[in-house]
C-alpha cells in the first residue's frame, strides 16, 4: 500500500466516524441513555452487535454518541491551540530576539511536563466537563503549535523570495501573511492531525481516570472505566469502546503519516 | 564547543526552567476556587482544623511569601506535611518512587527490545513484506490506548490463563521473582506504544543512513548485507535511536500514572492521581513538580548525551 493510499484510508476512517457521530441521533441505533434493567449485561446479538452494558444501555449507541465528545473535544482543543499558539509562534519566529524569548521561554515550561500529567494537573484545578477538557488540552498543545509555526517562519524568512518581496517594498504584515505564513501551513496541517489523535487518546484517558467528562455523558473513557467492573461477565463492555478509541486514533495517525509524506517528500518514515 | 562546555551550558539552562515549573505548579494550585484549607479538609473540616491547616501552610501570608517558603522547603527536600495522612509528603514520595522508577526502567528495556528489531526489520529492506508489516504494526501500536491495553492484558492473561498477577506490588526485598512477575504486564502495557514510536523512528533512521555514500561504498566493495547493516548502518543510525529512547523514557513517567492505576501499583503516579481525586492540593503540587522535574532531567540527560556522541549537534 503506498503512502498516498494510507492517507486516503485514514481520511475515509476519520470522515466515516465524524459523519456517524454527527448524525448519531438520527441513526437506527437506539438511545445511548435509555435504561432497560432486563437487558442488563446481555451479550452481542444481531440487533445489538456490541451488547448491552450493566444498566441495559446499548453499547453500540453509546460508542457512536461518545464519538461526538471524543471528536468534539479533539477538534475544539486543536482549534484553540492553533488560534493561540499560531500567532505566538509567528511573532516569535518573525521578530526573534527579545520578543522570541518572552514568548517561547514560558511555553518551554509548559512543555517541560509530560502531556498527560499537565492535563491531569489542569483538570484538578478546572473541575470536570467536556469543554474544560478541551481547554486543558489546548494549554498542553499551544507550545507545540507555537514551536512548529516558529520553526517554519524562521526557516522561511531567510528565503530569497522573501528578501525580494521586502526589496520591492512589501510591508511586514504583507511579508508575513502572503510570503511566510503559507509555508507554515504544511507542517501545521500534519501537526493538527497528530494533535487530533493525541486529543482523542488524552480525553479518553482523563475520563477513564475520573478527571475528564462527567457521567452520564457517553464518553469512551468513561465507558471503559464502567466496564472494568464487569469485564469477566461482560467483556464487550471493555472491548468495543477500546477498539473505538483505537480506530479513531489510527485514522488520524494514518492521515498524519500520509500528509507528512505528501507535503514533505524528503522525509521518509514516521516520527 | 567541547562536550563538557556543551553539557554545562545545557545544565545551566535547566535552572530557569525548573524555576518556571515550580512557579507554574504553585500558581496553578492557587487558582483552585474557594479556601484551600476547606477544600483540602473536605467534609472533615472543623474551625480548629481549618485554623491549624491555614497556620501550617501559612495561608495567611502574602502569596509571594508562601511561594518562597514552599520553594525553600522543596530545595531542601522538604515538601511539607500531608494533612490527610499526617505524614511528610517528601517521605511519601520517596517511598513510592522506587516502584515508578522500576516500572519505567523495565518498560524502557521492553520498548527497546521490541521497537528496535521492528524498525531494523522494516528499514533493512524497504517496501518488502517485512517492511509493510512493520509499518502496519507501528501504526497500530502508536494508536492503542495504553489504559485499554492494560485492561485487555488483565482480561486475557491474568484472568484468562492465571499465569501472571493482575495487580499489586511485591517489593524486591520480599522476593525478586515475585517482584518481576507483578511488573511484567504493567511494563508491557507501558512499553507497547513507546516501542511502536521507537520502531518507526529506527526504520526512518536506517532508511536515512542506507542512502548515504559510505553505505554504497561498503556494498560496492562486496561486503555482505549483514555486515553492511551491523558495521556501517546501525552505528550511524544509533544516535537518533538512543535519543528517542531517552525521550520515550521521559514520556513513560507520564504514562505510569495510568498504568499504576490499572495495576494498583503503589507508585508516585498513583499517588498523584489519588491526590487529584481527593483534591489534596499540597500533595498534587509536590508530585506534579517531582514527576515534571524527572521528565525534564531525563530529556536533558538525553540531550546532553546526544551532544556528547554527535559533534554535529554541538555546533548548532
Amino acid at each position: 500500500m503506498t503512502r498516498g493510499r494510507v492517507a486516503l484510508a485514514g481520511l475515509v476512517i476519520v470522515a466515516a466516524l465524524a459523519l456517524a457521530a454527527a448524525i448519531a441521533p438520527a441513526l437506527p441505533i437506539g438511545s445511548p441513555t435509555e435504561i432497560s434493567k432486563d437487558l442488563a449485561l446481555r451479550g452481542p446479538t444481531v440487533a445489538e452487535p456490541f451488547g448491552m452494558d450493566d444498566l441495559g444501555r446499548s453499547v453500540l449507541s453509546r460508542v457512536v454518541h461518545a464519538y461526538r465528545i471524543s471528536l468534539g473535544v479533539a477538534v475544539t482543543a486543536a482549534l484553540l491551540a492553533l488560534v493561540i499558539g499560531g500567532p505566538l509562534g509567528l511573532i516569535a519566529g518573525y521578530a526573534e530576539g527579545v520578543a522570541d524569548q518572552i514568548i517561547m521561554r514560558p511555553l518551554d515550561v509548559l512543555m517541560a511536563f509530560p502531556a498527560i500529567l499537565l492535563a491531569i494537573a489542569l483538570m484538578s484545578v478546572f473541575g470536570t466537563g467536556a469543554l474544560l477538557v478541551s481547554v486543558a488540552l489546548a494549554v498542553v498543545y499551544t507550545p507545540i503549535v507555537a514551536r512548529v509555526v516558529r520553526a517554519a517562519v524562521v526557516a522561511t524568512k531567510v528565503e530569497v523570495y522573501v528578501d525580494g518581496a521586502r526589496a520591492l517594498g512589501a510591508t511586514a504584515p504583507r511579508l508575513v501573511l502572503a510570503h511566510i505564513l503559507p509555508n507554515a501551513a504544511a507542517p501545521v496541517l500534519v501537526q493538527a492531525s497528530v494533535l487530533m489523535a493525541i486529543g482523542i487518546l488524552v480525553e479518553a484517558a482523563l475520563s477513564f481516570l475520573g478527571v475528564g467528562v462527567r457521567p452520564p455523558t457517553p464518553s469512551l473513557g468513561l465507558m471503559l472505566a464502567d466496564g472494568r467492573g464487569f469485564m469477566l461477565q461482560a467483556p464487550w463492555m471493555v472491548v468495543f469502546p477500546g477498539v473505538a478509541i483505537m480506530l479513531a486514533v489510527l485514522g488520524f495517525n494514518m492521515l498524519a503519516d500520509g500528509l507528512r509524506d505528501w507535503l514533505d517528500p524528503q522525509q521518509t518514515g514516521g516520527r | 564547543m567541547t562536550p563538557w562546555v556543551y553539557a554545562a551550558r545545557r545544565l545551566l539552562l535547566a535552572v530557569p526552567l525548573l524555576f518556571g515549573m515550580s512557579l507554574l505548579v504553585f500558581g496553578l494550585m492557587r487558582l483552585v476556587p474557594g479556601d484551600p484549607a476547606v477544600v483540602v479538609l473536605g467534609y472533615k473540616a472543623t474551625p480548629e482544623g481549618i485554623r491549624a491547616l491555614r497556620e501550617a501552610f501559612h495561608l495567611d501570608e502574602p502569596v509571594l511569601a508562601q511561594y518562597l517558603r514552599w520553594l525553600g522547603g522543596v530545595a531542601r527536600g522538604d515538601f511539607g506535611l500531608d494533612f490527610r495522612q499526617n505524614e511528610p509528603i517528601g517521605r511519601m514520595i520517596l517511598d513510592r518512587l522506587p516502584v515508578t522508577l522500576e516500572l519505567t526502567l523495565l518498560a524502557t528495556v521492553a520498548a527497546a527490545l521490541i521497537g528496535i528489531p521492528l524498525g531494523l526489520l522494516g528499514g533493512g529492506r524497504r517496501g518488502g513484506v517485512a517492511d509493510r508489516a512493520a509499518l502496519a504494526i507501528g501504526l497500530v501500536g502508536i494508536s492503542i490506548p495504553d489504559f485499554w491495553l492494560g485492561i485487555m492484558l488483565i482480561l486475557a492473561v491474568s484472568l484468562g490463563t492465571g499465569l501472571l498477577p493482575s495487580g499489586g506490588f511485591v517489593p524486591m526485598s520480599e522476593g525478586p521473582l515475585d517482584n518481576l512477575l507483578h511488573l511484567v504486564l504493567p511494563a508491557l502495557t507501558l512499553a507497547v506504544s513507546r516501542a511502536a514510536v521507537l520502531g518507526r523512528l529506527t526504520r526512518a533512521a536506517v532508511l536515512d543512513v542506507v542512502q548515504r555514500g559510505f553505505v554504497q561504498v561498503a556494498r560496492a566493495k562486496g561486503l555482505a548485507e549483514r555486515a553492511v547493516l551491523f558495521r556501517h548502518v546501525l552505528p550511524n543510525a544509533a544516535i537518533p535511536i538512543v535519543t528517542v529512547l531517552g525521550l520515550q523514557t521521559g514520556y513513560m513517567l507520564g504514562g505510569a500514572i495510568v498504568v499504576e492505576m490499572i495495576f494498583t501499583l503503589p507508585g508516585v503516579g498513583r499517588m498523584t492521581l489519588d491526590a487529584v481525586l481527593e483534591r489534596n492540593y499540597p500533595v498534587v503540587q509536590s508530585t506534579v513538580l517531582v514527576i515534571g522535574a524527572m521528565f525534564m532531567l531525563v530529556n536533558l540527560a538525553t540531550d546532553v548525551l546526544y551532544g556528547v556522541i554527535d559533534p554535529r549537534v554541538r555546533r548548532r
